[in-house]
């Protein structure tokens, strides 16, 4: 029955006076498997349909929670400052990466059944386990202190409060955990998730140009001035589509859903289908504000209210208000997968019960940690006085940055036989995941030197 | 841990067979309190983590440097 590697199978099973030890978790994780096998065991579409619609979730979340408030924020300035030409069909290519790297915490995580800050304590140890966890814990933090400026922005559109859309916001949060299962929280995310492709109508609402929509998909042109600007902003267009949390995210909820070797073609199907959502909602994103390209539209330091007020004059309130609902989305839905990723971590390395199945008596630890990571990050951006523009500017940065030396964690562990047997990545896997290292790290350096040495794009012919 | 923990819950013998029907061995809680053996890397693998470490610690900086800029 399991496909793990025999290197992990040779712990016997945990025994108590002759009995085997099972926990609420395993009960609850039971139930959903039996709704699979019994999917499994049947033939034809239908059967296929539920089986897919059992097993998808991870991926999908994982991809739209990253579409948070600064990616689309970075999307929204990317279409404002420089249109679609080169980076439609760029954005496109940064989830086909993301795809790559998610793809292999997919295997991991069937292979093994651990999540990813666990598996890299136990195999290389506390002294580098340690050094994964402050850049995961530091990146979480800045990232969710902006998902609530997003969410307090997107909502101060409609004239609500700060303090009235933080307060909401914690309550959906603490809502979708309140079943104490898995597979409710899921399917409660997905729900919120799938109100990102919201940014569609907005495109829409535009009317785009088509023709150059397919010109740019194509030539990837009119391409922009090489500057220090255009640098920052391929870094944060990056640094939305790949970030640290989605590693230890998608390979923790996978173990928590009880995803197995058997399962990894859905898991890919997933986390396929999570990326194509995910680019088209930032595609359409690019979209929905080019128009203030063409109307020369100053959008430097903009937040979500003000893009939706630049665009109410070219799309309506109407057009404005899904705009700013969007955010407010994008914002709920990465606050939910970003502390729940820092709750998994947690749990894993502290050796302390991680599990969205595990009742509130039995999960003290991994809920305090989810709702404190939340609560702390939202009291953050409810202080007045503090310079919050410049985390939202350098969040995405900040994550393309960290991602290199993950990414290194990553692949070791994705290629080491003794973890994962048969299901070490082929050759072509590895030349890309190489790839992606190489183009992440050249872009943060290419980042360093323009701000240390700004002047070198001007000898290189840029501004 | 505290004694209350380590009390295995109150289980039913069709929820241990549905259990036991169900996962695989090494999905279940209890089995993943064995740790995994751990590796040790080797000399290219710890230059590769260090290198990485430090243009880490040294872009952080640079960050660091270009928020006190644009805040002057």
């Amino acid at each position: 029955m399991s496909g793990t590697p025999q290197s992990l199978q040779a712990q016997p099973l945990a025994v108590t006076n002759n009995a085997v030890v099972i926990t609420h978790e395993d009960i609850d994780r039971a139930h959903d498997r039996v709704r699979v096998s019994a999917a499994r065991a049947q033939h034809g579409f239908f059967p296929w349909a539920r089986l897919l619609w059992l097993l998808v979730g991870p991926g999908v979340l994982v991809m739209l929670g990253e579409n948070d408030g600064p990616s689309m924020l970075s999307y929204a300035a990317t279409g404002a400052k420089f249109g679609i030409g080169f980076f439609l069909p760029f954005v496109a290519l940064t989830f086909c990466i993301a795809i790559v790297v998610q793809e292999m915490t997919v295997r991991l995580g069937a292979a093994t059944h651990r999540g990813h800050a666990e598996l890299i304590f136990e195999r290389f140890g506390p002294f580098w386990g340690w050094f994964s966890m402050i850049d995961l814990g530091i990146g979480n933090f800045l990232t969710l202190i902006t998902e609530f400026i997003a969410i307090r922005a997107g909502a101060g559109f409609f004239g609500v409060p700060p303090w009235a859309a933080i307060l909401i916001a914690l309550i959906i949060l603490y809502s979708a955990l309140i079943s104490h299962r898995y597979w409710t929280w899921e399917r409660v995310t997905l729900a919120a998730a799938v109100f990102n492709l919201i940014f569609v109508p907005v495109a829409l609402l535009t009317h785009p140009d088509w023709h150059a929509v397919g010109h740019s998909l194509t030539t990837w042109r009119p391409l922009p001035e090489f500057s220090k600007d255009t640098l920052l902003i391929v870094l944060a267009d990056i640094g939305a589509t790949v970030t640290p949390w989605m590693l230890f995210f998608q390979q923790s909820a996978t173990v928590d859903k009880g995803l197995t070797t058997r399962d990894i073609r859905f898991g890919r199907f997933d986390t396929a289908l999570g990326a194509t959502l995910a680019a088209l909602a930032a595609g359409a994103t690019i979209l929905a504000t080019t128009p203030l390209l063409s109307h020369q539209m100053s959008t430097e330091n903009f937040q979500a209210a003000e893009f939706a007020q630049a665009l109410e004059p070219l799309i309506g309130r109407f057009g404005a208000s899904l705009f700013a609902l969007g955010m407010v989305e994008a914002g709920i839905v990465a606050a939910i997968t970003i502390s729940t990723s820092s709750a998994y971590a947690f749990g894993e390395v502290a050796h302390k019960p991680h599990s969205l199945n595990l009742p509130m008596g039995q999960g003290k630890s991994f809920y305090s940690v989810l709702t404190l990571c939340a609560v702390a990050a939202a009291c953050i951006v409810l202080t007045p006085g503090l310079p919050l523009v410049y985390v939202v500017l350098l969040v995405n940065v900040v994550a393309v940055l960290a991602m290199p030396p993950a990414l290194v964690f990553l692949f070791m562990l994705v290629n080491d036989k003794e973890v994962m047997g048969d299901l070490v990545s082929p050759l072509w896997a590895n030349v890309l995941s190489t790839g992606v290292v190489l183009l992440l790290t050249a872009a943060g350096v290419l980042f360093g030197i323009s701000v240390i040495a700004p002047n070198v794009f001007a000898v290189l012919g840029g501004r | 841990m505290t004694k209350k923990e380590q009390l295995p819950p109150a289980v039913s013998d069709a929820e241990q067979s549905l259990v036991l029907a169900s996962l695989e061995h090494d999905q279940l809680v209890k089995a993943k309190k064995h740790s995994i053996p751990r590796r040790h890397l080797k000399g290219f693998e710890l230059v590769v983590l260090w290198a990485l470490r430090l243009y880490l610690l040294f872009m952080m900086a640079v960050v660091g440097y270009q928020i006190v800029v644009a805040t002057r």
